[in-house]
């Protein structure tokens, strides 16, 4: 499959790469575009041309705009099978994981951005509690996607979403597999006081708010 | 024996059941599972995309619980829950720096050598002793199944020891064997759900979900037996929709491990809460509970 051509930004590519390297722990330039990782990677048919290896090939070329924003990196599903069969042991999924991270600190709108709000209230609903509560978990992350679609005015959207939800939702509650109490950890300073610490120094910035 | 047991929260809530199952299959099999105190979260998928630190801390807090109390061993159902909580363990024994540091703000210290399980290992445990062989009262005649583990119970993002083969594990079909059921060999076992990307990104999960259907029917499955909770949700709520939209007609009910075991061992369909499945799953396990041993 043929895709965009990808830009070659020497004044990028050095200050990018090890970024991403040491960032992700991942050997980028031990890749030797085998394809090992493109030919297993469960997402191959939603991404096109953006092939794990493609992935490397744009970060180490500097492109990197392209490297915070394509299909790949919103797509892919944490699965670590391109890792596991990479002959020099290439984790592509933590560069996926990295670059979605870098893309938020730069404040670059997520290509998907459900994906990002997902995950995102994820970690704050377990931060939050210490225990994830799947209705105010999901409660929270359609709030953001309402917010974000009322904002770009999809009202159609917002509909369609809830609708969506609300099926899946009541076909859960026939099946009691909706979850009515409320779970907390009396723990969860602990992790909330040491996660502020971290933040406060240099060179870690914050990423979520508890 | 006792060993710890880390729920997680969806054991909690949508899958309340898989809790319930994994307690009477192991007291039967004589482990108690010894919930932890005051657990929390493991950031599941979701740290690693959003925060490294929290990704290794949220987990740790758990593995000094459950070293302070004494155990050396803890069992995690999730599969999610017991991937973070394995990889974080390797990590901050790798990072003695990032352990103290840790370690310094829990009031439950971690010192090493907590052995983390999944349910696999644990039941493969009590098979190898020789605990299940006489609690086995059913046979299954009709029960045509393939095992499906999906991605998190095998790969990993750190060099982990594995106890099993990463492409094609057996420990189910290890399972399923002492049972008398023979497990129908096929290519999805370890290929992803997509259950991470179910609520946010539903056409990738639903046509992931369509391959592992296509390939279950085509090697002429019944069933699909399954240990994590995430892909037993993903792969029973959404069948409906992932079906439609790959054209299948057919039907196929998502069982955990638990429930397969439970039914050999002569418990009920209703005991064990099949019947808060999405797809029917009852009708199949009745089928079988006539036919004795
Ligand atoms: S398998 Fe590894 S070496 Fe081969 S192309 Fe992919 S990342 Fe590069
Ligand atoms: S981890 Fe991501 S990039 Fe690698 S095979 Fe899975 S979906 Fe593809």
């Amino acid at each position: 499959m043929t895709g965009p051509l990808l830009e070659f930004r020497p004044e990028q590519a050095k200050p990018l790469l090890q970024e991403v390297m040491e960032r992700s722990g991942q050997m980028l330039t031990a890749c030797y575009q085998c394809r090992r990782c493109a030919a297993g990677c469960t997402v191959a048919d939603e991404t096109g041309f953006f092939t794990p290896n493609i992935l490397i090939r744009t970060v180490i070329l500097g492109d990197r705009e392209t490297a915070l924003s394509n299909p790949l990196v919103w797509k892919c599903v944490s699965c670590y099978t391109c890792g596991t069969r990479c002959p020099n042991d290439i984790q592509t999924a933590r560069i996926t994981e990295t670059l979605k991270k870098m893309a938020k600190e730069a404040h670059i709108a997520p290509l998907q951005p459900k994906v990002a709000a997902f995950h995102d209230s994820f970690l704050e609903s377990g931060l939050r509690w210490g225990r994830v509560n799947e209705m105010e978990f999901m409660g929270v992350y359609e709030m953001k996607n309402i917010i974000r679609e009322a904002r770009a005015r999809n009202y159609e959207a917002i509909v369609d979403e809830l609708k969506t939800q609300a099926k899946l939702g009541m076909a859960m509650f026939r099946l009691k597999r909706m979850h009515a109490g409320f779970m907390t950890t009396k723990g969860r300073k602990e992790i909330k006081a040491l996660y502020r610490k971290t933040r406060k120094k240099p060179g870690v910035s914050p990423r979520v708010n508890p | 024996m006792e060993i710890a047991y880390y729920p997680g929260c969806s054991l909690k809530q949508s899958s309340a059941l898989y809790d319930i199952q994994s307690r009477r299959i192991f007291s039967e099999l004589g482990v108690e599972l010894k919930e932890i105190e005051d657990w929390n979260c493991c950031g599941a998928t979701s740290a690693g995309k959003v925060d490294d630190f929290l990704a290794v801390a949220m987990p740790a807090r758990n593995i000094g619980i459950a070293e302070a109390a004494g155990y050396r061993e803890i069992v995690i159902p999730c599969s999610a829950c017991y991937s973070r909580t394995l990889v974080a363990q390797q990590r901050l024994e790798g990072d003695a720096r990032l352990k103290a540091e840790i370690n310094g703000a829990f009031a439950k210290k971690m010192n090493g050598g907590l052995k983390i399980s999944s349910i696999l290992e644990v039941l493969l445990g009590r098979i190898a002793a020789g605990a299940l062989e006489p609690k086995l009262k059913r046979k299954f005649r009709r029960l045509k199944p393939v095992c499906y583990y999906g991605c998190m119970q095998t790969r990993f993002p750190f060099t982990v020891p594995v106890p099993d083969d990463v492409e094609n594990p057996q420990g189910m079909e290890t399972v399923l064997g002492a049972l008398g059921v023979k497990a129908i060999d096929w290519s999805h076992k370890t290929f992803c759900c997509g259950a991470s990307a179910a609520v946010n990104d539903p056409e990738t999960s639903l046509n992931l979900m369509g391959k592992i259907m296509k390939d279950a029917l085509l090697r002429g499955a019944n069933c699909f037996v399954a240990t994590c909770p995430m892909c037993q949700l993903n792969l029973d709520a959404h069948q409906d929709a992932f079906c439609r939209r790959s054209g299948i007609e057919e039907r196929l009910p998502v069982f955990f491990i638990t429930e397969v075991v439970g039914a050999a061992m002569g418990i009920s369909p209703e005991a064990l809460q099949v019947d808060r499945h999405f797809i029917d799953g009852t009708t199949l396990l009745k089928e079988l509970e006539g036919d004795e041993r």
